[in-house]
């Protein structure tokens, strides 16, 4: 009977999660009708779960990518295929951002696996700055959303391309080493890691085991900036901001850190961007549609549990200085 | 043996993720979430989430004598495996995990109202639109060939010929505005509602005199006439938090009794007025009644393929 019970120990204790599991839900919807809560606690919610529903799938892929390049990547292939010449670094990771359809709620799991991994600083967060603002999904939306024009579009991939150069370069130039919070334990030391050693199905096994801790060390992060970025659209109003965007500089402040605190999906921010679009000025939107991807209120939570809080701080004014001072300039010209 | 408490209160979330998922999709909520054309990628994550549990549940208990605590030494990721004492801050965190499952579960999914389109800037957007809608020259068709009047206008769109496709060509797109400048009588569907809602705030003059049909909710603002409100729908692109709201201020005698987010189908002729100094379209209002929320109350943009 004991043989027999642990023989089979990981059936019954899952039968028994889907059961607790279970109880727990049925439990929920008899509840449900015990307590009134607000209507506006209730939009807040459902805000909330649509933007965690719609990340989650993204968010997933990206601890199974991290996952990959943990278990299947090894230093020496970064190596080889990273230039030592920074400025082509820079430009090298850009370009792979710009054609690797990542989302940004899903990239910062990436970016980290391949720092450790060996990926300098620099040319990683090119990646990161180009992969979820350039790609053939959010091409198409913008193109749609402005009333399937390609000014906008075209000239928020090429101005976000080249933008993203700009802060890169920025970066190599201030920052070196990988910047990670925790204090860095050397990959290098670690070459007999098990990137080397076992089958195949091993290998694979742990690198989904590997997802999973990934995903329940960013799944918290995710969450939190879920709740901040719906409290913030359904308590804060945008006629306030509306308001106070008079003028070139302000309405391009106004929609930079409107894009900043929506923390909306690359994918899906052009329709927001172009409801704004008879109210400022197109530089102002372009501020948002570039700077909204980038970096905004979710990724920056995300990017604090990995980066020292210098770094992200640096960062996040690096990217936002840039863009301001780029469209600024440009402003009259477009 | 060893049980481990974390690894499988890791499985139960992993596992619960996954039944709200699947719940939702089957119960239909998921759309009063997410647009449905996005629905697949969440039913794969549901997917996902249970082959991760199942693999999770291989964690749970481990065998001492294989001296499981080697392999963890020689690596170096920086993430937490689960296998580190159970701490006050570590409760948190799991805490923060399970939040929206339990919100998820226990609490109903709310329509967006009239407040979400107070937050969203109101009549500031929605008089604003018509500057917005940069159209392609060439797509309009010549108005010489409009003002024909041996050209029979056709009465009603009939729609029953369309099976709402969520990607048309521009070929396609284009008919369908070809439709609604030919049409007296403009019934706005949920299909059609958001692209003949650009066409009609671009170009108001040209639209003004026909009939329009058309349901939405209630929104009301100061500043607005004791008969005035506005017929206004949410459009999702993805989910509802990229909700863009679209409507059309209406004027009827009876308005000031009609509450804010009531559900109404109305009927009414197309005339042009300014607010806040742009010109906008207003519908003066022939028949009205109210209707209880539709089981779709948003709209979803007509993709065009452009490749």
């Amino acid at each position: 009977m004991k043989r027999l019970f642990h023989a089979n120990i990981i059936d019954i204790t899952g039968i028994l999660i889907i059961g607790l599991a279970l109880f727990f839900f049925s439990f929920g919807s008899n509840i449900k009708n015990l307590f009134e809560v607000p209507a506006s606690f209730l939009n807040m919610n459902t805000i909330f779960l649509s933007i965690l529903i719609e990340a989650l799938p993204f968010v997933l892929v990206g601890v199974l990518i991290a996952g990959i390049i943990q278990i299947f990547v090894t230093e020496e292939h970064i190596k080889k295929c990273i230039p030592k010449n920074k400025l082509l670094a820079v430009l090298m990771s850009c370009i792979i951002g710009a054609l690797f359809p990542a989302c940004e709620c899903g990239i910062v799991p990436i970016v980290r696996r391949l720092i450790s991994k060996g990926v300098p600083i620099h040319a990683a967060m090119g990646f990161m700055l180009t992969g979820p603002l350039i790609n053939p999904i959010v091409i198409a939306s913008t193109y749609m959303a402005f009333g399937n024009n390609f000014k906008i579009a075209g000239l928020r991939m090429g101005l976000g391309f080249v933008i993203a150069i700009i802060i890169s370069i920025v970066i190599s130039l201030l920052f070196k080493g990988n910047q990670f919070k925790t204090a860095p334990q050397k990959q290098t030391i670690h070459s007999h890691s098990h990137t080397k050693k076992g089958p195949f199905l091993n290998r694979f096994w742990s690198m989904l085991t590997h997802s999973i801790d990934e995903f329940f060390d960013m799944g918290k992060y995710l969450v939190i900036g879920a709740i901040l970025a719906a409290f913030v659209q359904t308590y804060m109003p945008a006629k306030a901001l509306l308001e106070a965007g008079d003028g070139t500089v302000a309405s391009l402040i106004v929609m930079m850190g409107l894009a900043y605190v929506l923390s909306l999906c690359s994918e899906a921010d052009a329709f927001i961007g172009a409801s704004f679009s008879s109210l400022f000025p197109t530089s102002s939107i372009l501020g948002f549609l570039i700077f909204g991807p980038m970096i905004d209120f979710k990724n920056t939570i995300m990017m604090l549990n990995v980066f020292r809080f210098k770094f992200v701080i640096s960062v996040l004014a690096l990217v936002a200085s840039i863009i301001f001072i780029v469209l600024l300039l440009l402003s009259s010209y477009i | 043996m060893k049980f481990n408490f974390q690894q499988a209160a890791r499985a139960l979330i992993l596992f619960a993720f996954s039944a709200m998922l699947f719940k939702m999709h089957y119960t239909g909520d998921l759309t009063k979430y997410i647009n449905p054309k996005y629905e697949s990628l969440s039913q794969s994550a549901s997917i996902l989430f249970l082959i991760l549990f199942f693999i999770q549940l291989t964690r749970i208990w481990t065998v001492k004598e294989q001296g499981h605590h080697c392999h963890h030494a020689d690596h170096a990721c920086t993430h937490d495996h689960g296998d580190s004492t159970f701490s006050i801050k570590k409760l948190l965190s799991y805490g923060i995990l399970i939040f929206p499952l339990i919100t998820g579960f226990l609490l109903p999914p709310k329509v967006l109202d009239a407040s979400i389109v107070d937050k969203k800037g109101g009549m500031a957007i929605l008089s604003n639109q018509k500057q917005s809608a940069q159209k392609n020259e060439g797509t309009n068709s010549d108005p010489a060939e409009q003002a024909d009047p041996s050209e029979p206008l056709e009465h009603s769109i009939d729609q029953s010929n369309l099976d709402f496709p969520e990607e048309v060509s521009q070929d396609e797109y284009d008919k369908l505005i070809q439709k609604l400048e030919q049409s007296t009588n403009i019934e706005m569907n949920d299909y059609v509602f958001s692209p003949y809602y650009e066409e009609i705030s671009f170009d108001v003059n040209r639209y003004k005199g026909r009939n329009i049909t058309l349901t939405g909710f209630v929104y009301k603002e100061e500043g607005f006439e004791q008969n005035q409100l506005v017929l206004s729908r949410f459009l999702i692109t993805h989910c509802v938090a990229d909700a863009s709201i679209i409507g059309f201020l209406s004027e009827f005698s009876e308005a000031a009794s009609v509450e804010e987010d009531t559900w109404i189908e109305a009927t009414g002729v197309l005339d042009v007025t300014t607010y806040g100094g742009n010109e906008l379209p207003i519908i003066k209002i022939t028949h009205w009644k109210k209707i209880s929320e539709p089981a779709k109350p948003y709209l979803y943009p007509v993709n065009i393929k452009i490749l």
